[in-house]
Formats: structure tokens, sequence, C-alpha cells
């Protein structure tokens, strides 16, 4: 409770400064990531790095972005509810790694119809605990969820002791194994399941009660509380939807990799993070959005696509990614340190009080 | 401390409660220790209970100066790409010819130019520390891997391997080391101005501010102060090992703040347990010991140390009866 929950904007406020035109701020919120996404792409075509391997607009090539991007992008939707809320889970990356494995062992053992069900059930038991630690234990959801990633992590280690598991090379026409390889027209089935997650992620976000209670929440925990809203319900909601993405996200993601270990996929819970909040999800809570979500998530694979283009060395890739977290965190964080900041303000501020002193 | 003198002499039982309450840990370190020596001979040579101290005073540095900064309510996760980023530092400029000295110097520089760094993103640029250090982990690993082109930096130097493998008066370096650093925390944190001004930051940021205390330095100052730590504690990882890598350290920042959250260091700021780190460490590495002589896999090291953790917290914040929205890193 600082005296930032105060001074957020209030809806009055918002129409009076979209009345009085184009406002840089209120633009940058609403379009600011979209457009970069535009710019880097136009800028893509043009530039059209390693020419060697074709031009950006290859259809290979757009099928394989849409490919990255959907396990990070259904991961993303889901962790844009955890910001919103007010909290993260750090974990991502262990589910991921850990349900990939199951899912992988389990389709050795039934085939398609028992991975695709171990997917989503190990993706689910991993959110239950997170939601049990936070709300049943009391544990910070910070620390709960970064202690719970070396135990994810540490169980898909030791199930991977002989070696990582394996999709075997014959299996790839199976119903599983087609998940990650059917396209329709150069649009990969992943992205298909990507976009359902979204759309199905906006309905309740904004179309229900209980996405009105999750914001609600993570604007104002203590007048959510006062209004009726269960804390320990919403965080339950929260960490359980975080699990079912993962169980979601694995699919698409080992069906088109075939294989995982323990380490598999080692700081994708940054990646998440980066672009829920370069999406402009604050993580002061209450405000977020899902649109913003899915142009940052396809700005972040664009971005990483473009690098491994110009041959960027991976060590330099970990850099940018983290000095981008960091801008995209410090443009959220000085807007809550000095909220309504802007320079065109502060010169109208200095003519006033010039015209005053002289009235 | 002696003005108040109590009406009645105290009874020993009602010491020894005292003395369990402010350092929770003795009875579970206890049990630990007991059940190993009797379950597995190896245990008890001196040179494996020599072995887990060694370990344990490595651990400890960094862990106190966790301490601080969990103190202050915050939280450092760079730390464990800090003692890569040192460690790779301090080897390549031994590796080229520049005097040992020297090296170690540069080491603790880069250690501390991590923390303002971390110090200033936090402070100036009101980022939440948990991620801030989350992104400086990346971007800190992102540069040893970079600097080192992904090598090792292999290296045999004396003057470097003196602070692993050398002895003062018989006692391993980092043992003597750790005794003197402890002791240091113990008169800070306790017994000068800045430790109390720690302890006010974490209890009210707000207040603090109000009362005139400079918030942004002190909190600049801890973070420079886990970045020399990072840096000690990468001079004597390299120095074990007498090599340079972008590969050490990942996952280290976890032992670290988990000795100070067992310790009973309350996350939520203003109380410091700097005995209760100490014994945090000397448990995890007992325990760690314990598993590596019952030779279990080295992943159940991982996943005790993350259910420690998580195993902790539970204890504390149930006993506190804490509101789930109470538990949000908003500040």
């Amino acid at each position: 409770m600082t005296s930032a929950d105060v001074q957020k904007r209030t809806p009055l406020t918002a129409l009076a400064e979209r009345a009085r035109g184009f406002h840089l701020g209120t633009f940058w919120d609403r379009w600011g990531i979209t457009a970069v996404l535009a710019i880097l792409v136009i800028a893509a075509i043009v530039i059209q790095p390693g020419v060697d391997r074709g031009a950006f607009l290859n259809i290979l090539n757009i099928t394989s972005i849409l490919k990255e991007a959907s396990y990070l992008g259904i991961v993303a939707c889901a962790m844009t509810f955890a910001v919103i809320n007010g909290t993260f889970d750090l974990s991502v990356g262990g589910q991921l790694a850990l349900t990939s494995i199951v899912s992988l062992l389990a389709f050795g053992i039934g085939g398609s119809g028992l991975a695709i069900a171990a997917a989503i059930f190990t993706g689910i038991a991993c959110g239950l605990v997170n939601s049990l630690l936070v709300t049943a234990m009391r544990v910070p959801p910070f620390v709960a969820t970064l202690g719970m990633l070396f135990v994810f992590r540490g169980i898909g280690t030791l199930l991977t002791a002989d070696g990582p598991a394996k999709l075997p090379y014959a299996d790839f026409g199976s119903v599983f194994g087609q998940i990650g390889k059917i396209s329709f027209g150069g649009i990969p089935l992943v992205f298909v399941i990507m976009v359902a997650f979204f759309l199905v992620g906006f309905v309740i976000l904004r179309r229900t009660g209980l996405g009105r209670q999750v914001i609600a929440f993570g604007s104002s925990p203590a007048a959510a509380k006062f209004s009726g809203i269960s804390a320990v319900k919403i965080r339950f909601f929260v960490f359980v939807f975080l699990g079912l993405s993962v169980g979601i996200a694995a699919l698409t993601y080992v069906t088109r990799i075939g294989t995982a270990d323990g380490a598999a996929q080692d700081g994708f819970e940054l990646r998440v993070i980066t672009a829920a909040v370069l999406g402009g999800a604050s993580l002061q809570g209450g405000k977020g959005s899902l649109v913003g979500t899915f142009s940052a998530v396809m700005l972040v694979t664009v971005l990483n696509d473009l690098f491994r283009d110009l041959q960027v060395d991976s060590a330099w890739q970990r850099i940018i990614l983290g000095c981008v977290l960091v801008v995209a965190l410090a443009i959220d964080g000085l807007r809550t340190k000095f909220p309504g900041f802007s320079v065109f303000r502060r010169v109208t501020a200095l003519r006033d009080q010039r015209v005053a002193r002289a009235g | 401390m002696t003005t108040v003198v109590s009406a009645k002499p105290r009874s020993a039982a009602s010491r020894l409660r005292e003395v369990l309450a402010s350092a929770p840990l003795t009875i579970p370190l206890l049990m630990v220790v007991v059940g190993l020596a009797i379950a597995v001979p190896a245990f008890r040579t001196g040179g494996n209970i020599e072995n887990i101290l060694y370990a344990a005073s490595i651990l400890v540095i960094p862990g106190l100066a966790m301490t601080l900064c969990i103190t202050m309510g915050e939280f450092d996760l760079s730390i464990g790409s800090t003692l890569t980023l040192t460690g790779a530092v301090a080897c390549t400029l031994i590796r080229d010819g520049y005097p040992s000295a020297l090296a170690l110097l540069a080491a603790l520089l880069v250690g501390a130019i991590v923390g303002i760094g971390n110090g200033l993103i936090i402070t100036k640029l009101g980022v939440t520390p948990f991620i801030a250090t989350l992104a400086t982990l990346v971007i800190v690993r992102g540069i040893a891997q970079a600097y080192t082109g992904g090598q090792n930096v292999q290296v045999a130097d004396p003057f470097l391997k003196f602070f692993a493998g050398g002895r003062v008066l018989g006692v391993p370096f980092p043992i003597v080391l750790a005794i003197v650093v402890i002791a240091i925390f113990l008169w800070v944190t306790y017994r000068t101005r800045f430790g109390r001004w720690v302890a006010a930051v974490g209890s009210n940021r707000d207040a603090a501010r109000l009362s005139g205390l400079p918030v942004d330095r002190i909190r600049i100052t801890v973070y420079v102060l886990i970045g020399l730590a990072g840096a000690v504690w990468g001079i004597i990882i390299s120095s074990q090992l007498q090599r340079g890598s972008a590969i050490l350290g990942v996952g280290f920042e976890l032992q670290a703040i988990t000795i100070v959250v067992i310790g009973g260091t309350s996350l939520l700021g203003g109380r410091a347990s700097i005995i209760g780190t100490v014994l945090g460490a000397l448990l995890i590495v007992t325990i760690q010991n314990g598993l590596n002589l019952l030779n279990v896999p080295p992943a159940f090291q991982d996943i005790s140390v993350g259910l420690l953790l998580v195993g902790a917290l539970a204890i504390q914040a149930i006993r506190r009866r804490v509101p789930v929205e109470a538990l949000d890193d908003k500040r």
C-alpha cells in the first residue's frame, strides 16, 4: 500500500486526456509495443539478414517463427494474469521441462492419448503444488516458485538420469508427434492453439466476473478483500491456470523438439516475464493487456530469429534480452515512482507559473 | 544490556529457552548431526568434519551479505552470476600475466560495480528488486560468457591457491576468513548505526525516509556489499578449482538465500539473525555432506535445498498467520 495506489489514474482523467487529443503516454500504453513490432518487422524485410538462408519473408521462416512463438505465448498469456494479479511465477521453466519429460515418458508407455493427458495433468499438478504453497502454507509466491523451480528441474533430472527423454523418430507420424508438425498453408497448428488460448484468456479476463476479480485484487488487495473477493481463491486460480498453460505449452514445445531433459529451456521464466512486462503489465499489479502480451511475444520471437540470422553470439543474446527487460521495467518503475511526469506538462506548468507571476 | 536487572535470578531452563528462541535451527542441526553420526560411520571422521566446516565457511560469507539484504526486505538473485564473472575476471587476468594481487582487486572491483548497477536500477529506476536482480543475473552471466568466450580459463597460481588451500596456524584459510567476517557482521548489524539503519529501512521504508535516513544510499551500499561478497565467493571457488568458467555457480543464489531464510531472518524485513544464517549454512552443508556420503544422486541436493527453503518459510508463515495478500513483493 504505497502512495502509488492512491495516485493511479481514474477513468475520468483518462477520458479528459483522450479529449485533449494525442497523448504520447496513452498511445504508448495502448499501441507502443505493437508499433515497435511493426517497425522491427518492416526493418527485417528491408534489410533481409542472412541472405544465404533465404529472406525474412520466406514462408518456412515465418512458420518457424510462429512455432517458436507458440509455447512462449501460451505461458506468457497465463503469466499476464499472474502479473495483473500482483504476483509472478518463477518456476515455469522447471514446470515446462518436467511436463515435457513426463509426456515423452508417457508416450513410450501408452501412446498419444496418454502423452497428451500426462502433459495436461502434470502441468496442472505443478500449478496445484505452487498454489497450495501460496494459499495453504502462506509462502510468499516469489520465493515459493523460486524454490519449486529447482525442485521441478531436480525431479526432471532424476527422471532423465539415463539420458534425455526422446520421441523415437519412427513415432513422428503419430497424433502426438503431429501436433508440432502440422500446418495449414504456412500457419502451424501450434500457433492456432496459442491464438485460441489467448482468445479464451481474453474472454476470461475481460468478460467474466473471475477476470474482474483478478484485476481488482491486483490493483488493490485491501479494497478487493473488503468487497468480498477471496484472496485464497483468486491466487489458487492464478497458479493452477499457469500450470494448465504450461501443460498445453509443453505439448506444442516437445512435439516439435522431440527431446527434453531437466535442464531444458533454461531461463524460460525470464523470457515469459519479459513478454508480459513488455506487453504493458505492471509488476505493481492491476494493469496489463493480453493484446500487448501477444505483440510482445511476437516481438521477442522475431528478435530471436533476427539474432540467429545475424549470427549474434548466444552470450550477447542473453545480455540484450536482460537489458530489454530492465528498460521495460524501468519505464514501468519510473511511471509508478513519478506518476503523471511528462516534459510537456512540466513546460506548461513553468509557463503558468511565469504568467501568474507577471499577472 | 546490564542496566536492566531482573527481579529474580532466572533458572537455567529459561535461559536455555531464550537461547533456543534466538537460534531456532539449533535443534534441527543437532538432530541431523546426531542422526548422521549414528547412521554413517564415515561422517564421524575428523577429516569429514573439517570438510563440513570448510564448505560452510565458503557459503556463509555471501549468506551474511544476503542477510543484510533480506533484513532490508529485498533480495539479490544476481549473486550467483557475480561469482561467475568475478572468478572469470580473476583467472583471466592471472593467466594473462598480471600480478595476482591486482587480479583479485580487479575481481572485487567488478563485484562492487555489479552491486552499484543493481542498486542504481532498483533505487533510481524504481524496479522491484526481485525482478531487477533476475534480469542482472542473466545479463552478468551473459557478460561472463562473452568475456571468457565460453572457454575454461585454467590457471596454476600459488597466491590464488592460498585462498582455498592455504592454512593459517593449521586451520584452512576459508574458515579463518569466515570467522573474521562473522565477527565483522555481528558488529555491523547489531552495534553500528548502519546496522540499525538497514533494519529501519526493512521494517518501514517510508517511515525511514521521512525520519531523514538516506534510504537510497543505504540500499545501494547493501547491494555493493553483496557484490563484494559475491566476488569473495568467486575468488574462493576459482581458487579451489584453479579455473574460471561461465558455467560455474548456476543456482548458487538459491543456496545463499536459503541459508538466510531457514536461519530465521524474516522475509518481511526488519529483523536480522546473523547466528541463524551461520547455523543455516552449517545445516545445509551437513545435509549435502550426508547425502553425498549416502551416495544419493546430485539432483536430490537441488531438490532438498528447494524443499528446505519452501518448508522453512511455510513454518514461519503458518506460525505468524500472514494473510495471502500480504505476501507480495510490492514495495
